[in-house]
């Protein structure tokens, strides 16, 4: 069953991940160019998901959207996790007053909904992909520290590490070859249902014009194109709303699949 | 002791029962005797943008006229439904032979709310308030510059005297710089209803509605309800689902024209599609280098095919027009297909011109109509070789300060929704700084003509010079897309003014 997980959330990603892959070289049509002779067709053929309003091909549009989506994905979750993670080590090792500096300025920024962030550095900077990912990123830090944290304060309870300070082994010599070799699948774990979290704020901020600009194609855009359609034409809702759906789908379940397979604890219990 | 309480006590709640079923037997009895059929007759009209204030004269915004214009405060002359000057508290006037004075008979039944009578000393209170007001805004001001003097000889009658003969004086009289304010209540008029109108305002719930109540003593035809309510709505969507659930009589302007099939059923609803003052102008900045070669604008102009682009972006709805006037305009010229769609000539074009052409920036506001044509203008000008990037802006706060103050920016796409507003070309420091001296002598010769035949023909040649020059690309006219419940009617389909006129409106 934690297999099936696993196996579900592998291949939702990994065909999002394809798909961004193949529209760098190939797309069905121009996912720009507007046709109006077009407009508005049912699926069919040649246009399997029919055309939007621009008569611009469906798929094309989600395909082109996948590349903007693992784009802010993979931006933003790494802008969290190259300075919560450290950030979190650093709390768990050091003494009470940098531990609470650290954990109480993370409180700080938790408070702040990443949408709430992003619409800040979108009046401030104006909406791109950019100022979306930035924003995504520093609302995600947190999250990431926090766990780094924990973990790293569970390692450093471990006699190895006791026997490796009797050493005389360094702070910085324990974070890299004890601590983080050891936190790193709580992070893998992390990563991905940050992922999945930044997808959804992402189609968000590009629902509300806040995000990546027009003409590049993004999930979240095609949503609030198809918004005065939605009784008129569904089925362009459909689409990119399935294609949001499965991406943080696969992406949660990537991230529950991981924990329950890189855990030890719950994998005696069972 | 303590029994003879407890007697007293049931005999105090026997009493006390009586008393309240002798009571309300009394208010059954009285509320039987009223009739009980006495009902408010109410309409509600869902429109999109709210009044910045209850005194219009102090806001540019168009949707305080929208409610109030016609409707609370009426003007000496009106504009009815087709475009033509009528008499409202004015029964007639005379110009003088000049083309200076202008003499206005006041209609002698004409009243306010409070019941004071409309006069000659009205009207000149109100000019005064209008050009010594701090608060009145800059386009009533330029409207109002050319009057010399207003005086009120008699009760009925009042001249206005101008410094130089002008064509439009006449016509912004129709609108909010021709309000007769009532003068025991010209210094309130933010806070309360001043008008001589059918109908008063009685309430402003901001941020939701604002609620007009039948004037008793109306001096015209009486109005036909006791309760007009314009209540707002910021998304489109949210105003067609209170049409749809039946709150509404009126959807003042559809917002989404893809949604309109949603009003089909003809048997519910009547869907009317007029005419508006309203220009989809794509605005070229003549600061930019590039954008200052007439044939680069002629090659952009060509490679629109706008016919496509109003299907596209309004679903079909909206006229084709040519330059920078519209079908209601007296003196509208047919220039819609005066540069046609070309691809290859705009090609050709584009190479003759030798300019090399930068990205482009297309900077719209981030409403409905400005944003999906932008999206189409960038496909169609990357067809003929020409990149762009496109940047939706807050509107207005973003888009103002960025584009129409400080000029960043190398297209835009705005709707321009004032009457015979084609003399903001004539302006360079206007936000498109057009600057063109054939054509700002032309505008300036025709408001100052004679006759009103020497200035159709001046304002003919104006649209034609505009549209030669490619000054910009009139993508399209904005139509008055009005949703109303299939029992109403007398709603006009053009918006030639802006007022929402009530005054015809009436509910089988």
């Amino acid at each position: 069953m934690k297999r099936f997980t696993l196996v579900v959330g592998l291949v939702l990603v990994c065909s999002v991940v394809l798909t961004a892959l193949v529209s760098l070289v190939w797309t069905p049509f121009d996912p720009i160019r507007v046709v109006a002779a077009d407009a508005l067709l049912k699926p069919g053929w040649p246009h399997l998901l029919g055309t939007d309003a621009f008569g611009i091909d469906i798929v094309s549009r989600l395909m082109i959207g996948a590349q903007t989506t693992l784009q802010v994905g993979i931006i933003a979750v790494s802008i969290a996790a190259v300075v919560g993670v450290p950030l979190g080590v650093l709390a768990g090792q050091g003494s009470g007053w940098v531990s609470e500096v650290v954990m109480r300025a993370s409180d700080v920024v938790y408070a702040f909904p990443a949408l709430l962030l992003a619409i800040l550095f979108a009046a401030a900077f104006g909406g791109s992909t950019w100022t979306a990912m930035a924003a995504i990123g520093i609302a995600t830090i947190p999250a990431f520290a926090r766990v780094a944290r924990a973990g790293t304060l569970h390692v450093m309870a471990s006699d190895y590490v006791l026997a490796a300070r009797s050493c005389g082994t360094s702070r910085m010599g324990i974070a890299v070859r004890h601590v983080m070799p050891n936190i790193a699948p709580l992070i893998g774990v992390q990563a991905s249902v940050a992922f999945a979290t930044a997808i959804l704020a992402e189609a968000g901020l590009s629902f509300l014009g806040l995000g990546t600009r027009p003409p590049t194609p993004t999930w979240g855009r095609m949503l609030r194109d198809a918004q005065n359609l939605l009784f008129g034409d569904p089925l362009q809702s459909l689409w990119p709303g399935l294609a949001i759906a499965l991406a943080v789908l696969g992406f949660n379940l990537l991230g529950d699949g991981l924990r329950d397979y890189l855990d030890p604890q719950l994998r005696e219990v069972s | 002791m303590t029994h003879t309480t407890k007697v007293e006590g049931r005999s105090r709640w026997q009493r006390l029962l009586l008393a309240g079923l002798v009571a309300m037997g009394l208010l059954t009895a009285a509320a039987c005797t009223q009739q009980p059929t006495v009902t408010v007759k109410k309409f509600v009209i869902g429109a999109s943008a709210e009044p910045a204030s209850m005194d219009v004269t102090t806001s540019p915004s168009a949707a305080g006229p929208q409610v109030m214009l016609y409707n609370v405060y009426e003007t000496l002359v009106r504009i009815d439904g087709d475009g033509k000057m009528r008499p409202m508290l004015a029964q007639s006037w005379d110009i003088s032979a000049d083309g200076r004075v202008y003499t206005f008979h006041i209609n002698p039944a004409a009243t306010f709310a409070s019941g004071t009578k409309v006069t000659g000393s009205a009207v000149v209170k109100s000019q005064d308030k209008l050009r010594s007001d701090a608060a009145t805004t800059t386009v009533l001001r330029t409207q109002l510059a050319d009057v010399a003097t207003v005086t009120a000889p008699d009760d009925a009658t009042v001249v206005f005297t101008l410094k130089n003969p002008s064509q439009n004086w006449l016509y912004y009289m129709t609108s909010t710089a021709g309000i007769v304010f009532d003068p025991t209540l010209i210094g309130e008029a933010a806070t309360k209803s001043a008008g001589s109108g059918p109908y008063a305002w009685t309430a402003w719930n901001k941020g939701s509605s604002v609620v007009l109540t039948k004037n008793a003593k109306y001096w015209g035809t009486a109005p036909r309800f006791d309760e007009v309510t314009f209540r707002y709505f910021t998304d489109a969507n949210a105003l067609n689902a209170a049409m749809l659930a039946g709150d509404l009589d009126v959807i003042s302007n559809v917002q989404a024209p893809e949604a309109l099939s949603q009003f089909s059923d003809t048997s519910k609803y009547t869907v009317l599609d007029g005419a508006t003052n309203g220009e989809v102008t794509m605005g070229f900045n003549h600061q930019s280098p590039a954008l200052q070669n007439q044939n680069v604008r002629k090659a952009i102009t060509m490679a629109i095919d706008r016919a496509a682009l109003i299907k596209t972006v309004w679903a079909g709805k909206g006229q084709l027009i040519g330059s920078m006037a519209v079908p209601t305009d007296p003196y509208y010229v047919d220039l819609a297909n005066a540069v046609p769609f070309n691809v290859a000539e705009a090609k050709a074009l584009l190479a003759s011109s030798g300019v090399a052409m930068p990205t482009l920036r297309i900077r719209v506001p981030a409403l409905a109509y400005a944003t999906k044509s932008a999206q189409f203008v960038a496909s169609a000008l990357n067809e003929i070789g020409i990149k762009t990037t496109v940047d939706e802006l807050p509107f207005p706060a973003t888009w103002l300060d960025q584009v129409y103050k400080n000029g960043d920016y190398d297209i835009t796409i705005v709707a321009h929704v004032e009457p015979r507003d084609i003399n903001k070309f004539a302006d360079p420091t206007y936000y498109w700084h057009y600057n063109n001296p054939a054509f700002q002598a032309l505008i300036a010769k025709a408001d100052t003509e004679p006759t009103e035949a020497a200035w159709l023909a001046d304002m003919a040649d104006a649209q034609k010079v505009l549209t030669d020059d490619a000054a910009a690309v009139w993508l399209f006219m904005l139509p008055n897309l009005v949703v109303t419940k299939n029992t109403v009617t007398g709603l006009s389909p053009n918006a030639v003014t802006l007022s929402f006129d009530l005054t015809g409106v009436a509910r089988r």
